[in-house]
């Protein structure tokens, strides 16, 4: 499956999410993360960002059923997510 | 699914805080190392120690390849299925003649088939290919069956291509726009075979319709010419015809090459047509044809261990 994780944590843990959804995840911007990830590898995820975050933290994860979806960029694409780099 | 990462650019893979990061001039991207299934590199990439730990632990393969799009080899992490069951009862097929013969038939009947495949999408005529019986008494004579099938093959291929000249297939180093290509697919198809193979109990050196020679992975071979017509010539097809690939995507010294920009389209293509998904009949749900080639390799641990006689895929699509 395709999922879309958007965060809004206290700076404190900022980097902290972020340095761990990379391993998983293609960086889109700040505090965007998409990619293809298998059900265990997003059961993986969630569990650990459940022991990262605290307080008044957000963290929104989004599934696709797959990456068919339209895409549209409006100023920059900051990091366009492809198989070939 | 994990999902491999071509890199088309030089630069350095180093390890910093358990990611794994391209660096070069244009800067650092991250590469998700636990959803990557493999590496492959066409340009100059440097591993630092620290990376190839990561690889190892996380198990992702990289492959380099020269400038002509010859596989140079790999770092692999240890070989993570083993049997040595499997292995014996696979060297035993190789060692008997009749049981050698039966599996490399079924080898070329799926090359046969997946050239006809091709051809019938593109509604070319495949009569002359369908007509070349497979049948020998020896490995050498089958060999001999194979070239003459692709001979008959790029024959009619060389009609289908609006764009580009395609006389002979030469190669070390290609020496025109078409054979360039054809080469380039073909290694990575040869390392994505091999990838594959891997996660099975198969030793990949064992084959049986080539010779097992010394230095490479030859069962890598046999498996990969199976898919090759449906997957790099249907790829090549379709981006000379429509003027994806043009004349400028390529350079020119010894052999042809392509340049940066044709390499991407032409590796994002072909990983298209890898990742592509069609409805297994038996298995009764899509799966990708990257899935196809270790499907592969499942049939033939089935075939030596004495489950189910191997049938080799007859592409339908």
């Amino acid at each position: 499956m395709y999922v879309i994780v958007v965060y809004d944590v206290d700076v404190k843990r900022v980097a902290k999410v972020h340095r761990f959804l990379r391993t998983h995840l293609h960086w889109r911007q700040n505090s965007v993360f998409e990619g293809e990830v298998s059900r265990a590898q997003l059961y993986e995820i969630k569990r650990t960002l459940e022991g990262l975050i605290d307080g008044e933290d957000s963290v929104l994860i989004y599934e696709l059923p797959n990456d068919s979806f339209n895409l549209h960029v409006i100023g920059v694409d900051k990091s366009p997510v492809g198989d070939v780099i | 699914m994990k999902r491999p990462v071509y890199i088309t650019q030089m630069g350095v893979l180093e390890r910093r805080g358990n990611t794994l990061f391209l660096e070069n001039e244009n800067g650092k991207k991250a590469i998700p190392i636990n959803s990557t299934s493999e590496i492959h590199c066409f340009k100059p990439v440097s591993l630092t120690s620290g990376a190839m730990k990561l690889l190892s632990e996380k198990n992702v393969p990289a492959h380099f390849y020269n400038k002509y799009g010859y596989y140079r080899g790999s770092y692999m992490p240890i070989e993570g299925q083993i049997s040595g069951t499997v292995v014996i009862k696979q060297a035993k097929h190789y060692l008997d003649p009749e049981k050698r013969l039966y599996i490399a038939e079924q080898f070329l009947e799926g090359i046969k088939a997946s050239m006809v495949a091709l051809l019938k999408s593109q509604r070319a005529d495949y009569k002359s290919i369908a007509e070349i019986e497979v049948e020998g008494t020896t490995p050498v004579e089958l060999m001999g069956i194979e070239s003459q099938l692709w001979r008959e093959f790029y024959g009619i291929y060389a009609t289908l291509l609006k764009h580009f000249e395609f006389n002979e297939r030469n190669r070390r180093p290609p020496r025109d726009e078409v054979n360039a290509l054809i080469s380039l697919g073909n290694s990575v198809l040869y390392t994505v075979t091999l990838s594959e193979i891997r996660k099975t109990y198969l030793h990949p050196a064992v084959s049986f319709l080539h010779e097992p020679l010394e230095r490479r992975y030859s069962l890598a071979l046999d498996i990969a010419d199976i898919f090759k017509p449906i997957t790099v010539f249907r790829v090549i097809l379709r981006l000379v015809n429509r003027r994806q690939i043009r004349e400028e995507h390529f350079e020119r010294d010894v052999g042809v090459m392509l340049n940066r920009e044709g390499l991407k389209t032409f590796l994002s293509e072909l990983n298209g047509e890898l990742g592509k998904k069609i409805l297994h009949p038996r298995l009764k749900r899509k799966t990708s044809v990257r899935y196809l080639i270790r499907l592969e390799g499942y049939s033939l641990v089935r075939h030596f261990l004495g489950d189910r006689e191997y049938r080799s895929l007859r592409a339908w699509w």
